[in-house]
């Protein structure tokens, strides 16, 4: 298939403000679909509720649009009641590591076979630029209009320690370094962790004096390093940076396969 | 199998889950429902099906609706605070319009409450828990027998309807031990869902014109259609939409379903009611202490008769309307402080007494105290 | 014969006083074509505290749940039998461990050394099964070989719980016969 026939084009233009990164992230996610052969039947997106939450509206898959934080709790219902399909989960920061921060780490630990895409652009947009989980310590927001005084999270290492097989972190400004993550997300195995850094000119930018999204991407690009160059740096020197690259690539047996055990186990009569 | 199985309310619970071909469980644990995660989690990999222990009750609701629309029949059991958790998402099976069975056994509340005692308080959380304009479907056993069928009955009016269904049983039928029947189901006992038979293209799963009974075929994740589920405003096609008479109309559906198939879903079961002058209305292990009242009643001269609510929600006005109309006097008895007879009341023409009998205390209301409040209606 | 009988098994947690409760629940219902309920009271602990099970058996249909006037109480511990003593009736049998102080009482008492009998058959723990038969034999409330096949139900598969138990019972039936 083109990755255009996972578009519903007659949706266009995109909702979403200028400069903001999610178009990027679509683009490489249908890419990624085509690339892999997915097929409409067979895939299931499921969202949560804020700016990324509404991609959904833009594809032409089977989709789930539920409530905020929620998204991976329904996509492990529907990953584990049937395993032949290709369930991806769109959050954003503030409904996947904030409001849904318990289903992120308990998907994550259990191991269920699907693959999380979180734009991370450091505060509530479609709200108003309020914080988040992940608004760093120190900028304005709509609702720390004094500096932020709360850190935010690392979500690779939250989703590192809760024991996710696949980790990455990648950002908009680099959309072949962006699909190929993704696409590698996809195709792998178990619970599969994707985190984007996207600009919010409209909200997070403004407010942090950075009103084009270049300025934004160019903020990124500071705090940047690779995974190769962060091996050589001190935990200072990281201090405030975004390491970004694969960062976790193991093997391990997802939820569903293991449950297939529980089953036979059970049918020859085993349980205690 | 012996005929007659000796077995508590919970059992039975999960017993008649299986029955109706569920297969799928998600759930916190907590008393008094833990037995039914308990043997699900037992039972269900023995059937090929699946029990999964989630992080919390919202996850729990939350993966059991997604299993529904990836095509297998989904329970969750909880009590009070797992309840509340859950009311986020149940909005999102009733605006998605998801089949799935929420067994609510109740405990007292508010808050923690008392954590081992019954209580009947959740039948107002049960319709108007979850925020914004809808009906439901809620059923209420009295019996380990009744856990048993009405489990199988909340199945199938969860997939006929298209609708979260709740089972609202308390600790009192969910740990009691009586004798009851697996009973035998033949294919046209199970009920499921309406499956789309249009071409794929045409296929849209909120489309629910030229369907007599207003519930839309709902295509499993997977199939040859495309199924797009939303918990946001929506058109026919599941997709976003925000227009003023879309709204109106889909809102409006959430409640007109259940009033047009009304008479399908209400149940209710009369006791002496043919002569009675006094009528006990009332639900679920109510119906206990009620039944023994009304054999001490009509032994003291008092005609009395009663009236089961089955179903709860939708409430049974009609039925309940009919005999306000031809008796003296109403007693409601309920482990609560009167939410079922607020409801009775609303039916009520204006010229007879009705009552409560009520108690808060974790005790299970006494035969003795509902003859009492009956001798003083017909004084 | 009596149509209803309402049973009381007491103890503390631990005992097995709902297992002594389910037996003779489901000898009544799933072999003689009765109707029986049991409701449990226990505290939040599972072992240790005051415990007891509420059995009614019945040819008639049972309304409420509890019971409102024992037939039979069954006591297997001194804080069961102390909760009890007082309160009951002439009519209603007290069957209590011999080794729990007697008291005085309207009921009709009757002491046997259950927790012994127990003992001797092999497992203490099956005082519930010895108080089981000890009530059956006395009241008939229902049929011994009813019970026995509530047994071997209740463990099916599990050869030596069989055993245990039904030599319990039967020690029970026995113990009885002698008053």
């Amino acid at each position: 298939m083109n990755y255009m026939d996972y578009l519903k084009t007659q949706k266009f233009p995109l909702f979403w403000c200028g400069g903001c990164g999610n178009g990027a992230v679509l683009g490489a996610i249908v890419r990624s679909f085509a690339a892999l052969d997915y097929t409409l039947e067979n895939t299931v997106v499921v969202t949560g509720i804020g700016c990324w939450g509404k991609a959904d509206d833009y594809l032409t898959t089977n989709s789930f649009h539920g409530t905020h934080g929620r998204a991976l709790a329904f996509a492990t219902g529907i990953k584990l009641a049937n395993p032949k399909l290709r369930v991806i989960a769109l959050m954003g920061d503030g409904d996947g590591v904030t409001i849904g921060g318990n289903h992120f780490i308990h998907a994550a630990r259990r191991n269920v076979d699907v693959t999380a895409i979180l734009v991370n652009n450091f505060n509530y947009g479609m709200t108003g630029g309020q914080y988040s989980g992940t608004t760093p310590e120190n900028s304005l927001t709509s609702t720390s209009r004094y500096g932020h005084i709360e850190a935010g999270f690392d979500i690779c290492k939250l989703a590192e320690a809760a024991g996710a097989p696949f980790v990455a972190r990648t950002a908009t400004d680099n959309p072949p370094a962006m699909e190929k993550l993704i696409s590698e997300g996809l195709d792998k195995k178990g619970f599969s962790f994707i985190e984007v850094i996207a600009p919010c000119p409209t909200h997070f930018g403004r407010n942090n004096g950075m009103r084009q999204a270049a300025e934004l991407m160019q903020w990124v690009k500071d705090k940047s390093v690779s995974v190769a160059k962060a091996k050589t740096m001190s935990p200072e020197e990281l201090h405030d940076k975004l390491i970004m690259g694969k960062l976790v690539d193991v093997d391990g047996e997802d939820y569903g396969s293991k449950y297939l055990r529980v089953i036979a186990s059970a049918s020859s009569g085993n349980e205690e | 199998m012996k005929q007659i199985i000796f077995g508590m309310g919970n059992e039975a619970i999960t017993e008649g889950a299986l029955a109706a071909g569920a297969r799928f469980y998600a759930g916190y644990p907590i008393t008094p429902s833990s037995e039914i995660a308990e043997l699900s989690s037992i039972r269900l990999p023995r059937l090929g099906g699946m029990y999964v222990q989630m992080e919390d009750e919202i996850g729990s609701i939350a993966a059991i609706i997604g299993a529904s629309v990836a095509g297998v029949k989904s329970y969750t059991a909880t009590s009070g605070p797992g309840f509340s958790l859950m009311q986020e998402n149940l909005g999102v099976a009733v605006m998605g319009e998801i089949p799935c069975v929420i067994i609510n056994v109740q405990r007292s509340g508010p808050s923690t409450g008392l954590a081992t005692k019954p209580a009947q308080g959740d039948v107002m959380q049960a319709q108007w828990g979850t925020h914004g304009d809808h009906g439901i479907i809620a059923l209420s056993p009295s019996s380990v027998q009744e856990c048993y069928d009405l489990t199988v009955r909340a199945f199938n009016l969860a997939e006929r309807y298209r609708t979260p269904v709740i089972l609202l049983a308390d600790e009192i039928v969910g740990h009691m031990r009586e004798g009851y029947q697996i009973r035998e189901l033949l294919p046209h006992d199970i009920i499921d869902r309406k499956k789309p038979t249009c071409p794929p293209r045409d296929y849209q799963p909120y489309d629910f014109s030229g369907e007599e009974d207003e519930i839309a075929p709902l295509a499993p994740y997977g199939s040859e259609y495309i199924t797009r589920i939303n918990g946001s405003g929506h058109d026919e096609s599941g997709d976003a939409c925000g227009r003023p008479d879309n709204a109106a109309k889909f809102n409006s559906h959430y409640l007109n379903k259940f009033r047009i198939n009304q008479k399908d879903i209400i149940e209710t079961k009369s006791f002496d009611l043919d002569d009675a002058e006094y009528a006990i209305i009332t639900f679920g292990c109510s119906v206990r202490s009620s039944k023994a009242a009304l054999k001490l009643a009509r032994q003291k001269g008092i005609k009395a008769g009663l009236l089961q609510l089955v179903t709860i929600w939708p409430f049974p006005k009609e039925q309940v309307r009919e005999v306000c109309s031809r008796v003296k006097g109403v007693v409601v008895p309920e482990m609560n402080l009167g939410q079922i007879l607020g409801e009775v009341s609303k039916t009520n023409p204006g010229q007879i007494p009705i009552v409560g009998v009520n108690r808060v205390d974790g005790q299970m209301i006494t035969p003795y105290e509902i003859l009492a409040r009956l001798e003083e209606v017909a004084k | 014969m009596k149509e209803t009988w309402q049973v009381i098994f007491s103890g503390v947690g631990g005992q097995g006083l709902m297992l002594a409760g389910t037996l003779l629940g489901s000898a009544a219902t799933g072999y003689e074509g009765k109707n029986a309920v049991m409701t449990s009271a226990y505290g939040v602990e599972s072992r240790g505290t005051f415990a007891k099970s509420d059995c009614i058996v019945s040819t008639q249909e049972i309304d409420y749940l509890e019971v409102m006037a024992a037939d039979a109480v069954i006591a297997l511990a001194p804080v069961a039998y102390q909760k009890y003593v007082d309160s009951l009736g002439e009519d209603t049998l007290l069957i209590y461990d011999d080794a729990i102080e007697t008291l005085p009482s309207k009921a009709r008492q009757l002491a046997f050394p259950i927790a012994k009998i127990a003992k001797d058959v092999g497992n203490i723990s099956s005082s519930n099964i010895v108080a089981l038969g000890i009530l059956v034999k006395i009241t008939a409330l229902v049929k011994e070989h009813s019970v026995v096949k509530a047994i071997i139900e209740e463990f099916w598969g599990k050869e030596k719980l069989i055993n245990l138990n039904l030599e319990a019972f039967k020690a029970g039936l026995a113990i009885s016969g002698s008053k």
